[in-house]
């Protein structure tokens, strides 16, 4: 038979715990069953103060590219036509490789492209944000999704604002100097990737062929005067 | 063709079953690290690395103990990784404000400041059996200790955490 003592401790250590000693305790003392009562309260207030909310998002399985043996040749042959070209191209327009990764990573987002007028919650976007050390004054406009991705190897912020055209994305990159202002057009996005002097680079892209790339720009102007590097 | 057709059902079981983890896992992640970005990125970053090794999870039904396994690895690295800065308990709170006020009531608010104050030691394991239904056994399995330290830890959780939320502790036994 267990004591008073040993009753509460084991029910402070595991207050599921129903076995036949515990009970017959509890039907005995009335000090314990109080006790017992109690915690039973306690328990059901310590779950619901874990159970934080945790927005839904959706999980995508990482990019990765799958080659089979009769990709190889053809692997190899473009292989060496790109070098030559991406040698010139190099030289030509620094910054293009960066373009393609963002917009690889555009693609890989394909939940962050609704367009809508609901805001994200304020303390995901303030946590993305903060997460890099920034903030963003309230007339960006509506932040309708905020996630903080890795690309290259840092965590970035990735934001979508909505727009009188419909969604834009931006990325913070922080991590990637860019020398000078570069347009791009390629499956089908439409960005740019300015300079931030002091703070890497912004990308900024639409969908469609149809978007206007001043328009973008004009985006891209917008969003780096509302951001507060911290 | 058939291969192919089986190892996309087999993908999306994965997706669906990773899908269904993730409001839990991220909640795990959060109580340990008492911080919702770091909470994210771990999660985000172990989603990764179980997609990578989706194989090696034979049985479904193991699917929360694995990638809690992955989580609390996940969430290691990050300390060798990059040394963080100790911070003060308080300021800890005050970050995550919005996180801990965003509960209904009061009540619930001072419950989740007291549970950032419970150490990590005491803290992970209470998670664990109150959150994520563990037993346990299955505590001391996955941190590594004997039942009876396991029910020495969560006895002296709950101790501290009635203490720290005012709770009447007058009956509450002695250590």
């Amino acid at each position: 038979m267990i004591d008073c003592s040993q009753f509460r401790r084991a029910l402070l250590s595991d207050p599921r715990d129903t076995s036949a000693e515990l009970a017959a305790h509890r039907e005995t003392c009335h000090d314990c069953a109080q006790f017992a009562q109690q915690l039973q309260r306690f328990e059901g207030r310590l779950e619901r103060a874990l159970r934080v909310d945790a927005p839904v998002r959706q999980v995508r399985p990482p990019v990765r590219r799958v080659f089979d043996n009769r990709g190889w040749l053809a692997i190899a042959a473009s292989v060496l036509v790109a070098i030559v070209v991406a040698g010139g191209l190099w030289l030509a327009v620094p910054g293009s490789s960066l373009a393609a990764d963002v917009v690889t990573h555009m693609a890989g987002e394909p939940d962050a492209w609704q367009t809508t007028d609901v805001p994200v919650p304020g303390s995901d976007l303030r946590a993305v944000l903060e997460h890099s050390h920034l903030a963003l004054k309230p007339d960006v406009g509506v932040v309708s999704y905020a996630q903080s991705c890795v690309f290259r190897g840092h965590h970035v912020p990735h934001l979508v604002v909505q727009t009188a055209d419909g969604p834009v994305t931006v990325m913070v990159l922080v991590h990637e100097r860019v020398h000078m202002t570069t347009q791009f057009d390629e499956q089908g996005y439409r960005g740019v990737i300015v300079p931030v002097a002091g703070h890497g680079s912004l990308a900024v892209l639409a969908r469609g062929e149809a978007t206007d790339p001043k328009f973008i720009e004009q985006i891209a102007a917008r969003v780096e005067s509302s951001i507060i590097w911290n | 063709m058939k291969e192919q057709l089986v190892g996309n059902r087999k993908r999306a079981r994965f997706q669906a079953l990773c899908q269904s983890m993730r409001p839990d896992l991220l909640r795990f992640a959060f109580w340990l690290s008492r911080d919702r970005a770091l909470a994210e990125d771990v999660v985000q970053e172990s989603m990764i690395r179980a997609w990578k090794a989706q194989d090696s999870l034979l049985d479904e039904a193991a699917a929360k103990p694995w990638f809690l396994t992955i989580i609390r690895r996940e969430y290691a690295r990050t300390f060798e990784r990059k040394r963080f800065p100790t911070v003060d308990v308080d300021e800890l709170i005050a970050a995550e404000d919005p996180e801990l006020s965003a509960a209904q009531d009061q009540d619930l608010a001072e419950l989740r400041a007291a549970l950032f104050k419970l150490p990590l030691e005491y803290r992970e394991p209470l998670v664990l059996q109150v959150l994520m239904g563990y037993s346990t056994a299955e505590i001391a399995r996955e941190l590594d200790l004997s039942n009876a330290a396991t029910l020495t830890r969560l006895f002296r959780a709950r101790k501290r955490l009635r203490a720290l939320c005012g709770e009447d502790t007058r009956l509450d036994p002695e250590e």
